[in-house]
């Protein structure tokens, strides 16, 4: 090798190094890193976690513990936690410069199934399952996914991220969405209400016995469909939308509203000792309901 | 005069209006458009003097409730319970009878009109009410609230804006047509929450 040729070799090894240094520290910069929080805690706690950016997962744990595990996305962002009485507090922390991206944190967390929970997030998605404590959710955009929930209040508030319950007995239902669609499956229980301003509601079940049913969308279509075994006193009025039925009604002799045909409809079905109140409104949204079909 | 004391005065006018009333008058509209609807509502009772008389009991039932709503005094000892029709405005006395046995017949029309509502709740006009007065909801604040976000964020919110005030006005619309239809009442309030919603949600959208 000539001398000339030596040269030329040191600079290019010295370029590439540097090349790779500043790769590698910019690595550092966004690289992802795991945090664990771990918080003993009596019956009935309460956990709350305020994410702008990402996900929160919660399941039960075994014990009268809270587990948390965050994944953040970047150092622009930490996480403040604090034990208070018998209430965890999880705050994501955004610091200077964090957008959408680097302010991003991923929460998985265990706690007491009947402790009570409270979930911010603007993205989500946010999902909690096989609880019997509150449960509280609210994101603008954030998917939200609820199951096997019992005996809970559970209140949901979105702008128009999707929502979706599934398998909720007994529970205290409120969900509010502006445009997001809502969904429950097997949804039970002395209150359930749902209001959205322009998404579709989709209920799949048996309305209970003896529960408050108020499904309202101002554009939105309802759809309930239940089985032969449904016992409910069902109101559904669309001012500017259709109303379809496809489930023969004992007809009410004595009605509070004009039933207009084809835009409302107003009966019984099943037993009416047990029977729940469905109130099903909408004011350009189409209402069906319907039965379901055998497995 | 204000308003008020000109209201409080038109049962009294025996004889046309004095200086003081017509200076009111003209310049003040509302007074003015109250005075026009009084005057539409004799010429129509006058009509009604050919119909059949209701019993004595009408008219006390009528009177029991109106001395409830305080809507008439305890008359004087030395004043007949019954107005003369000698003048023009005593008939406005019968009119307020005539005008309950009226407002009873026609309920729900007759709550559509702000006006005769004022006439039989309160004289005194009120101004009309604005969502920003009912829940401080303004439109400009959230739009100014959400400015910083992204576009496509902003464009979400105006969207849902422009939603849900539909969802007023129609909620709004279905109330006027039945005053007394609970759910159309229920579902304005919820269009309301829906809205205070949205605020609510843009205010945590906008916080670090």
């Amino acid at each position: 090798m000539s001398g000339r040729t030596f040269q030329v070799a040191v600079v290019g090894a010295s370029l590439a190094g540097t090349l790779i240094a500043g790769t590698l520290i910019g690595e550092a910069q966004s690289v992802s890193t795991h945090k664990d929080y771990r918080f003993n805690v009596g019956a009935r706690a309460g956990v709350s976690v305020n994410n702008p950016y990402g996900s929160i997962s919660v399941k039960p744990s075994t014990g009268n513990v809270v587990l948390i595990d965050a994944v953040l996305s970047s150092d622009k962002v930490e996480v403040d936690n604090n034990l208070v009485g018998n209430r965890v507090e999880i705050q994501s922390h955004l610091l200077a410069g964090a957008d959408a991206q680097s302010g991003r944190v991923d929460y998985e967390i265990l706690v007491p199934a009947d402790a009570s929970i409270t979930l911010h997030s603007s993205t989500g998605p946010l999902r909690a399952e096989r609880l019997h404590g509150d449960v509280t959710l609210e994101g603008s955009a954030a998917t939200v996914e609820i199951r096997d929930i019992t005996s809970a209040h559970v209140h949901v508030k979105t702008l128009n991220g999707p929502v979706t319950l599934t398998n909720v007995q007994d529970g205290h239902v409120e969900i509010d969405s502006l445009s997001g669609d809502v969904t429950l499956n097997g949804v039970t229980g002395p209150l359930v209400q749902v209001i959205s301003t322009s998404g579709s509601i989709n209920y799949i079940g048996d309305f209970g016995d003896r529960g408050d049913y108020r499904l309202t969308s101002h554009s939105g279509d309802i759809e309930a469909t239940v089985p032969d075994s449904t016992s409910a006193d069902v109101s559904a009025r669309s001012v500017r939308g259709e109303v379809h039925d496809e489930i023969p009604l004992q007809p009410k002799t004595h009605t509070w509203f004009v039933i207009k045909e084809g835009s409302a409809f107003w009966g019984t079905m099943g037993r009416a000792a047990v029977s729940s109140t469905v109130v099903l409104r909408s004011f350009s949204g189409k209402i069906h309901l319907r039965k379901r079909t055998s497995k | 005069m204000n308003c008020v004391e000109l209201q409080a005065s038109l049962a009294e006018i025996e004889h046309g209006r004095n200086s003081e009333q017509r200076n009111h008058l003209n310049t003040c509209e509302e007074c003015s458009a109250l005075v026009v609807e009084l005057d539409s509502i004799i010429s129509a009772a006058t009509e009604l003097r050919a119909a059949e008389e209701p019993s004595p009991r009408v008219w006390n039932s009528i009177e029991i409730a109106l001395r409830q709503e305080g809507l008439i005094r305890p008359q004087r000892p030395s004043r007949s319970l019954l107005p003369t029709f000698g003048s023009r405005w005593a008939w406005a006395r019968w009119m307020v009878p005539a005008a309950a046995v009226l407002l009873i017949a026609v309920g729900v029309y007759v709550r559509q009109h702000s006006f005769t509502r004022e006439i039989v709740r309160d004289l005194r006009p009120k101004p009309p009410v604005s969502d920003m007065a009912v829940a401080g909801l303004n439109d400009d604040d959230l739009l100014q609230e959400v400015a910083q976000l992204s576009p496509a964020v902003q464009a979400q919110y105006r969207d849902n804006l422009r939603h849900v005030n539909d969802y007023i006005r129609d909620a709004k619309s279905v109330v006027a047509d039945d005053p007394n239809d609970e759910e159309a009442r229920r579902s304005l309030m919820e269009a309301y929450q829906e809205k205070a919603m949205l605020f609510e949600l843009a205010m945590d959208r906008s916080l670090p």
